[in-house]
C-alpha cells in the first residue's frame, strides 16, 4: 500500500485498483460488451466520485496501470456516458 | 420455593438480540426489570426464547453504564463531562469546522442494527440533510450487504422471500454458512422441529456444527468445505442438476428470461464445475455434491437458510446469487416451505438495510442517482440533495488513512473490535479529528473518540424493528433512558445543532415519514402494528395487512435473473508460513462483540472466546486442549486458548469474537466482498504456536492476559 499522504486521492490508488479488478472478475463471464457495461454501472452508482476520478487520473496517468483491460474500459466509458443510463440491479444492461 | 414475586408493570417489546426478533413481556418492580417473559402471541417465536433474550437483559443497568455527555480535545485528554446542549454544540461545530477545512465529504455516520428503523432512518437524514452528503452507512455493510445486493440481482428483492413458520411446509432444508441453533436459537428450534417431522436435512458448512450433528438434529449430507470454496461448491450443485436436466423449466420458461438460463447453464455446465473437479478442490466426496443436489431438486419443497458463511466472503455477493440462481432453477420461490432466506445476526439488520442507511440507496433499495425518487426526498425535506453515491464505511476507513476524511458520528457500533484488520481500523480512528461516538458504554472504538453521547438501550425507547422475515415489530419502552434521551432523540438534537429544523413529537411520526417516502412501508403505522401485532413488509394498498411470502405471482421486476457467478478464488491463501484457514462464528449464549452479553451472568455460559483446533494440527504444533496458543495471520496477532475439536477438518480452526480481549479482529484481512466490500471475516491464514509457559502473564488469568 501507499504511504499515507501520498497524492490527492481519496483513497490509495491501489486499493482502488484492486477493488476494480475484483468488480471486473464478476463481470468477466460475460460477453464481450456487457462486461465493460456491467463493470460501468458499477463503478457509476456504488462508487463515491471521488473515488471514481482518482481511478480516472489514475488512467491518465499511467493509461490504466494495473487494471485488466475490461475494467480499463468500463472507466473509460464513464466517461462515454457518465449518468445518462439510470442504476439498475442485475445482470449488464448492455 | 417462595413463588416468584407480582410484577407490578409489564410491557410488551421486541428482543434486540438476533434476528429473529422474539417478542417478549419485560416485568418490572420498583422501575426496574425483573423479568423477560416470552410473549405467546409473538408471531415470530409463538411464546419461546432462548437464552439471551431470557436472561441478558442486565446490562443496561450496569456499573459501568455512561450517563451524562461527555467530550474531550484529544484522545489522550481526560473525558469532560458536559451538558446535551454542550456536546451537541461542541460536536456540531467540529463536524463544520473540519467540512471547511476538508470539504463536504469529509466527514459521514454509521448507523446500528441494535437501533431501532426510526433511529436507523434518522442517522442516514443526519448525514443528508446536516452533512450534506451521502456518507452514510449502516452496520450490515460488514454482515449481509451482499444479501441486499445478490437478492436484488437475482430475485428484485434484497430480503428473506419466506415468513419462519413457512419451514413447515418445507421437505428439505439446505443450510449454508449458517448454525440457527446457536445464532438464531428459536428459529433453530422450528427447524429442528421440522426435521425431527421427516424433512431432509442438507448442510453446507466447514464446520460440524450443532445444526449439521446433535441430538434432535442430524444432517442427511453435510458438505464440510473448505472456507472460500462456497462458489465452487455451490456452482457444482447447479452442475448436477441442469446436467442430470433437474432443473424447472417451466417455471424458468414463465418467471425467469429463458437466455439468461441458458447463459448460466452454459457456465454451471462447464465440465470444470463438475463435483469430481470441485469435490476434490473444495475437500469433499463427489458423490456428496451430487447427493444434496438430487435431493435438493427434488423437493417437493426445499427451501434455503443462509448467515455469514456466504456473505462474508470476497465473493459474497456471488454466493448469494448462486442461492438464488439455484432456488431459480428448480422453481423453489413463490409459495410456502420453499425460497431464500438470510438469517440476520442482529435484530434489526433487516431495518438497517430497508431504512436508507446507504451511500448509495434511499429506503426501499432506491438509487440516490435516480433523479425522480431524490425528488420525493427533497420535495418533503425541502432541502436540495448530493446526487453522487457516497462512502461505504471500509471507504471511510480507507480515506481516512490516506488523510482525506476526518470526522465520524457513530451510532451503537463498535467499528474497533467488530471490523476486520484491526491495525488498519485503529489507525484509521486515530488519524480522525472528530470521533462521535453514541452508546451505553465506552466501548473499544470510544478510546479513539472526542465527543460520547450515551445512548438508550433497547428496553428504554419507543420504536420498531424489522426482523429477518421482514417483521416490522414494536419496541416499547419498558423504563426511561438511563441517560435522558432516547436516540432517536439524540440524533435529532444533533441534526439540530448542525443548523437543520427538524421535530418530532414521538418515535411514531418518523415511521410515518418512512411510510410516507417509501413504498415497501407504505401501509406501516404504529397504530396498524399495535393492532395486528407485527406485520410484514411489503405493506400497502395491495397488502394492507402486510405479506407473508413474496414472489408468489411475480418478481419485483416482473421476471427473475439468472446471474453469472464465476468462482474466483480468495486472494488469501496458505502457504507455508501461515498454512491454516481460521474461520469465525458465534455460541448461543454470547451476542456479536457482546458489549451487552459480557455484562450479563451469561458469562457463567461462556466466559471467553476459545480456539477450535483438530488434534492433528495440535499435534503437529505440539499444542494440547487448554494451552494458550499464539494466531499469526498476514495482518497481525493475538492469543487463544486452545480447544481440540473435531468440529473443525484438519487445516481449519475456529473461533467466536464475543470477548474484546481476543482480538479476533487483530489477524483477519482487509479483504472485502467484491460488491459491498463486506470483510472475508470467514478466511484468514494463519499459523499457531504454542505460547510457552511464563512467557505470558496470560497463563494463569485467561480472560485478561489478552488486552
Amino acid at each position: 500500500m501507499s504511504a499515507p499522504g501520498k497524492g490527492d486521492a481519496v483513497i490509495h490508488v491501489d486499493v482502488l485498483v484492486a477493488m476494480a479488478n475484483q468488480i471486473g472478475d464478476f463481470f468477466a463471464p460475460y460477453p464481450p460488451g456487457q462486461r465493460e457495461e456491467g463493470v460501468r454501472n458499477h463503478l457509476r452508482h456504488y462508487w463515491d466520485p471521488r473515488m471514481r476520478e482518482a481511478l480516472l487520473a489514475h488512467v491518465d496517468a499511467t493509461g490504466g496501470a494495473g487494471l485488466h483491460a475490461h475494467v480499463l474500459a468500463a472507466a473509460k466509458l464513464l466517461r462515454a456516458a457518465p449518468a445518462e443510463k439510470s442504476a439498475y440491479a442485475g445482470p449488464p444492461k448492455a | 420455593m417462595p413463588n416468584p414475586r407480582k410484577p407490578e408493570r409489564s410491557v410488551v417489546t421486541t428482543c434486540a438480540y438476533c434476528g429473529v426478533g422474539c417478542g417478549f413481556r419485560a416485568e418490572t418492580i420498583g422501575g426496574e426489570i425483573v423479568r423477560m417473559i416470552p410473549w405467546k402471541e409473538g408471531k415470530a417465536n409463538h411464546g419461546h426464547a432462548c437464552v439471551k433474550g431470557r436472561f441478558a437483559f442486565d446490562y443496561y443497568r450496569a456499573a459501568d453504564r455512561v450517563k451524562k455527555p461527555m467530550i474531550r480535545g484529544s484522545i489522550t485528554e481526560p473525558w469532560r463531562e458536559v451538558s446535551w446542549d454542550a456536546a451537541f454544540a461542541h460536536a456540531a461545530s467540529e463536524l463544520k469546522r473540519i467540512q471547511a477545512k476538508y470539504g463536504r465529504g469529509s466527514v459521514g455516520a454509521v448507523s446500528s442494527s441494535r437501533c431501532t428503523n426510526e433511529e436507523i432512518f434518522l442517522m442516514q437524514k443526519f448525514a443528508r440533510v446536516a452533512l450534506r452528503n451521502n456518507n452514510i452507512d449502516n452496520c450490515s455493510r460488514i454482515c449481509h450487504s451482499p444479501t441486499q445486493f445478490g437478492l436484488s440481482a437475482t430475485l428484485g428483492a434484497g430480503a428473506a422471500s419466506q415468513h419462519f413458520d413457512s419451514i413447515l411446509q418445507a421437505n428439505v432444508i439446505l443450510v449454508v454458512g449458517a448454525n440457527p441453533t446457536e445464532g438464531h436459537p428459536v428459529f433453530g428450534s422450528l427447524l429442528k422441529r421440522r426435521v425431527r417431522e421427516g424433512a431432509k436435512l442438507l448442510v453446507i458448512d466447514p464446520r460440524r456444527t450443532e445444526t449439521a450433528d446433535s441430538a434432535h438434529c442430524r444432517a442427511d449430507v453435510h458438505l464440510a468445505l473448505k472456507p472460500g470454496t462456497n462458489v465452487a461448491v455451490l456452482n457444482s450443485l447447479a452442475h448436477v442438476i441442469v446436467t442430470e436436466n433437474l432443473h424447472a423449466e417451466r417455471f424458468i420458461a414463465e418467471r425467469c428470461h429463458p437466455a439468461e438460463f441458458a447463459q448460466w447453464k452454459a457456465l454451471v455446465g462447464d465440465p470444470r464445475y463438475a463435483p469430481e473437479v470441485v469435490g476434490p478442490e473444495a475437500g469433499l466426496d463427489p458423490e456428496d455434491i451430487r447427493r444434496a443436489a438430487r435431493i435438493y431438486a427434488k423437493g417437493p419443497n426445499s427451501t434455503i437458510y443462509y448467515g455469514l458463511g456466504v456473505t462474508e466472503h470476497s465473493q459474497g455477493s456471488t454466493g448469494v446469487m448462486c442461492l438464488g440462481n439455484l432456488a431459480l432453477s428448480v422453481g423453489m420461490l413463490g409459495r410456502e416451505g420453499v425460497g431464500v432466506n438470510p438469517l440476520r445476526g442482529q435484530g434489526n439488520v433487516q431495518g438497517g438495510s430497508c431504512l436508507g442507511s446507504w451511500p448509495h440507496m434511499f429506503t426501499g433499495y432506491r438509487f440516490v442517482t435516480d433523479d425522480a425518487v431524490r425528488a420525493t426526498f427533497e420535495k418533503d425535506w425541502k432541502l436540495e440533495l448530493d446526487p453522487e453515491p457516497g462512502l461505504r464505511l471500509p471507504n471511510m476507513f480507507d480515506a481516512a488513512v490516506a488523510g482525506t476524511f476526518k470526522g465520524i458520528y457513530i451510532q451503537g457500533e463498535d467499528p474497533v473490535q467488530s471490523d476486520p484488520n484491526q491495525n488498519h481500523i485503529v489507525a484509521a480512528m486515530a488519524a480522525m479529528e472528530c470521533v462521535i461516538v453514541q452508546d451505553l458504554f465506552l466501548n473499544e472504538t470510544a478510546k479513539y473518540a472526542h465527543v460520547f453521547l450515551p445512548g438508550s438501550s433497547s428496553l428504554e425507547k419507543n420504536g420498531t424493528f424489522t426482523n429477518a422475515e421482514r417483521r416490522v415489530s414494536m419496541v416499547r419502552k419498558v423504563v426511561e433512558p438511563l441517560a435522558g434521551l432516547e436516540d432517536w432523540q439524540i440524533t435529532v438534537r444533533l441534526i439540530n445543532a448542525m443548523g437543520y429544523p427538524l421535530h418530532y413529537d414521538h418515535a411514531s411520526q418518523v415511521l410515518d415519514e418512512v411510510a410516507r417516502l417509501s413504498p415497501a412501508y407504505g401501509g406501516m403505522s404504529f397504530a396498524l402494528i399495535e393492532r395486528e401485532g407485527s406485520v410484514q413488509w411489503p405493506c400497502g394498498p395491495d397488502a394492507p395487512l402486510g405479506t407473508e411470502v413474496l414472489h408468489t405471482k411475480t418478481f419485483p421486476r416482473g421476471k427473475a435473473n439468472f446471474m453469472l457467478t464465476g468462482y474466483v478464488a480468495t486472494s488469501e491463501r496458505t502457504d507455508e508460513r501461515f498454512p491454516l484457514l481460521l474461520t469465525t462464528g458465534r455460541i448461543l449464549s454470547q451476542y456479536n462483540v457482546g458489549t451487552q452479553t459480557r455484562r450479563t451472568g451469561n458469562v457463567a455460559w461462556y466466559g471467553e472466546d476459545v480456539l477450535d483446533v483438530h488434534q492433528v494440527d495440535a499435534d503437529a504444533r505440539g499444542i494440547r486442549d487448554g494451552d494458550l496458543v499464539a494466531i499469526t495471520s498476514r495482518y497481525g496477532e493475538t492469543q487463544l486458548r486452545a480447544r481440540i475439536s473435531d468440529k473443525v477438518n484438519p487445516g481449519v480452526c475456529y473461533t467466536t469474537f464475543h470477548f474484546a480481549q481476543s482480538k479476533a479482529n487483530a489477524v483477519t484481512s482487509n479483504l472485502s466482498d467484491w460488491a459491498t466490500n463486506c470483510p472475508e471475516y470467514k478466511v484468514t491464514a494463519v499459523e499457531l504456536a504454542k505460547v510457552p509457559v511464563g512467557k505470558s502473564a496470560a497463563a494463569a488469568t485467561p480472560a485478561e492476559v489478552r488486552a
